[in-house]
């Protein structure tokens, strides 16, 4: 089942002296639980293509269909409420809010969308224990290590049940052992709960665990290669 | 959630409520002063002279004149006193002389008092001088060896001045409340000065301090007076000085003259008449001087009329009006720093927060959400500032009140130059209280538009980045 399908998808951007083709012309469809990378050079788009499928930026051109709605169809506040009920984010510099411990970083997407508090407790201990840190539930970020602090970000990610994760550069700040640890995560995630993750990278150890490898140049497909 | 994140971010809600904070503080503090200063000029003005009522002949104020003057019969004067905001009458016979002493002359404004009834409003006996710091007096108290050289120097940047009592002269000298005890007797038997006193039918004088220093006479000296009297008779009279009177009001303590009231009608050839009768209320409030006027109006008849305050005041009602509006520019550049410092912080605390706002509209915070919580935590912190503020200022505004600002030195003798007296006072707790919170509380509603506007606004991506 499709649950993404991206058509003929440009972005420029006009700055005062250049104009810059960061997307163009992508066509691309994802099934439910797909496990893929976008790689390519700095400057090959991976970050706007993220950004687009996000609905944190709007296409100059073509259609995205996130389970068959078209997201230049919503209004910025529809997407906004999309964006929350289908679609997880994990940054690559964790972005977890500092005020919040990791449960209430958790637990607040779920807030957000009104399931009641028993409910949002059950979910928020169920995703830490998936990430291996439900005994640092009442830990702010800062007390957290880049490792947990992203493992965290993926539980959040998570949190409402998404349709997928969109997951840009997820490793870049972390160490190998870390790296290693959150690959595993995601990657069982993604087998137990069907989630499709879509990941940015320029990490070979992503790469390697990636079971389709999309690789962009110049906001182009420069091939689509799938693993099994 | 907004008080999850001020309490969780103590530091930032600190440094923003201590914005909010410093300009209550500010702006409670300059308007009490401000307001306080008018008030004591005002005080100092109507109740140590003109009074809030006055009774006149109808031309008096325009034309003062002996001749426009009037006598007041005892059954309306009893009439007068039956009225419930009405505690003294208060009789007064003004005019001008020359007044001459050897070779200084002057003109002089002379008032014939009732130095008993004066003392209601007035208070010409507390004005006299209790000591002064004549060349004399400084060689003597210096030569004690128990006075500082500190306070030695401060004699001699002193000396000649004369104070109505130590208090004044203590905080002039710099002597602290601990060392008062064993210096303050010293200056005070080496100073003081022996006045003596005026009454109904005795000659006699009490000339303000600086007249008696221009004139070069004391007490005990001959003080010649020259006019003209009630009907373009000649006025003169020769009067011993008996007592020097410090008037708070530098333009008038160096030509003021008293007299007992019968003494100086005769002088004028005028025996019963009065220029004014000054009706001592107890209520001045505003409303209560109107009513009070209201209930006189029908038993005042021509050559008579009711006079107010305002009237008789009106060079210093119109002064005072001029100040008060470059006060309200200077208040309002106080309040735009004030401003300007509350919308520093705020748009601090907001780009700070930028990639914080962005993250949370991104993982699904509807803006306008968003843009609650943030508007919730400012009025939170508008409300810690206001109260914080408003705790902070009170018992500097109580203590303020009790201590006005009394300046000294050079400064002091430049205010009293300008004509007025070297102090500033603060007004107590009263409207201008509930006002100043209310415009700090706009100044934060308008700040509050600044994070309001970045986040109903905010582009997510480049939020991201920031």
């Amino acid at each position: 089942m499709k649950v993404l399908e991206i058509k003929n998808l440009h972005k420029i951007y006009n700055t005062t002296q250049i104009r810059v083709h960061a997307v163009n012309g992508i066509d691309l469809d994802f099934e439910e639980g797909e496990f893929a990378a976008i790689v390519g050079p700095s400057g090959s788009g991976k970050t706007t293509l993220l950004n687009l499928i996000g609905g944190l930026d709007k296409p100059t051109e073509g259609e995205i269909l996130v389970n068959g709605v078209n997201l230049s169809t919503l209004k910025s506040s529809e997407i906004i409420d999309f964006r929350l009920r289908n679609i997880g984010f994990v940054f690559q510099s964790y972005n977890l809010i500092p005020v919040l411990t990791a449960g209430e970083n958790v637990e607040f997407i779920m807030g957000l969308q009104k399931w009641d508090r028993k409910k949002r407790d059950e979910r928020t201990r169920e995703l830490l224990k998936a990430v291996g840190l439900e005994e640092r539930i009442h830990s702010r970020p800062s007390k957290l290590s880049g490792g947990q602090q992203q493992r965290v970000a993926v539980a959040r990610a998570l949190a409402s049940k998404p349709q997928f994760v969109l997951a840009d550069e997820p490793t870049a700040n972390l160490d190998s052992k870390s790296t290693e640890t959150l690959l595993e995560i995601m990657e069982s995630l993604n087998r137990e709960e069907r989630i499709t993750f879509i990941f940015s990278t320029h990490d070979a150890r992503v790469v390697k665990k990636a079971r389709r490898v999309i690789t962009l140049e110049d906001g182009k497909i420069l091939s689509d290669e799938t693993r099994n | 959630m907004a008080w999850r994140n001020l309490w969780r971010n103590r530091r930032r809600t600190v440094i923003t409520s201590a914005s909010v904070l410093f300009a209550v503080v500010f702006a409670l503090f300059f308007r009490s002063l401000q307001l306080g200063s008018y008030d004591y000029m005002f005080k100092s003005a109507i109740e140590s002279y003109t009074g809030y009522i006055q009774i006149q002949h109808h031309d008096f104020w325009e034309e003062r004149i002996v001749d426009n003057t009037f006598t007041i019969k005892p059954e309306l004067n009893n009439r007068i006193l039956q009225d419930e905001n009405i505690l003294a009458t208060i009789p007064r016979f003004e005019s001008f002389a020359l007044a001459s002493s050897g070779p200084q002359t002057k003109g002089v404004m002379v008032i014939g008092i009732d130095p008993e009834k004066e003392n209601y409003l007035s208070e010409v006996e507390n004005k006299l001088v209790r000591y002064r710091l004549t060349p004399e007096a400084v060689s003597r108290i210096k030569s004690d060896r128990t006075i500082p050289e500190k306070v030695g120097n401060l004699l001699d940047l002193y000396q000649g001045n004369s104070y109505t009592n130590s208090g004044r002269m203590q905080l002039d000298l710099g002597i602290s409340d601990k060392d008062a005890g064993s210096l303050m007797p010293v200056i005070e038997k080496e100073a003081r000065f022996e006045n003596g006193h005026i009454s109904m039918g005795m000659p006699g004088a009490w000339i303000g301090d600086k007249l008696s220093r221009y004139l070069e006479i004391g007490i005990g000296d001959t003080l010649v007076l020259i006019g003209q009297g009630y009907h373009a008779t000649s006025a003169a009279g020769k009067y011993e000085i008996k007592g020097i009177v410090k008037q708070p009001a530098p333009d008038i303590d160096n030509k003021i003259v008293y007299l007992p009231l019968d003494v100086c009608q005769d002088l004028f050839n005028a025996p019963g008449n009065l220029t004014s009768l000054v009706l001592h209320v107890g209520d001045n409030s505003d409303r209560a001087v109107e009513e009070t006027l209201n209930r006189m109006e029908p038993l005042i008849s021509e050559p008579c009329r009711l006079i107010e305050w305002k009237e008789m005041n009106e060079v210093l009602v119109s002064q005072l009006d001029a100040d008060n509006k470059s006060g309200m520019i200077m208040i309002g550049i106080l309040y735009l720093v004030i401003a300007f410092g509350v919308f520093g912080t705020v748009l601090m605390m907001t780009a700070e927060r930028r990639r914080e706002f962005g993250v949370l509209v991104a993982i699904g915070m509807q803006k306008k959400k968003l843009a609650s919580v943030v508007s919730l935590e400012m009025l939170y912190i508008g409300f810690l500032g206001i109260l914080g503020g408003s705790f902070l200022a009170i018992p500097i505004i109580l203590y303020g009140q009790t201590h006005p600002i009394v300046f000294k030195g050079t400064f002091a003798k430049m205010w009293e130059d300008f004509g007025f007296e070297p102090i500033m006072a603060f007004q107590g707790i009263d409207y201008y209280f509930l006002w100043q919170i209310f415009i700090v509380a706009i100044m934060v509603l308008i700040a509050l538009m600044a994070p309001v506007r970045r986040i109903l606004g905010m582009n997510v991506v480049n939020a991201l980045k920031a």
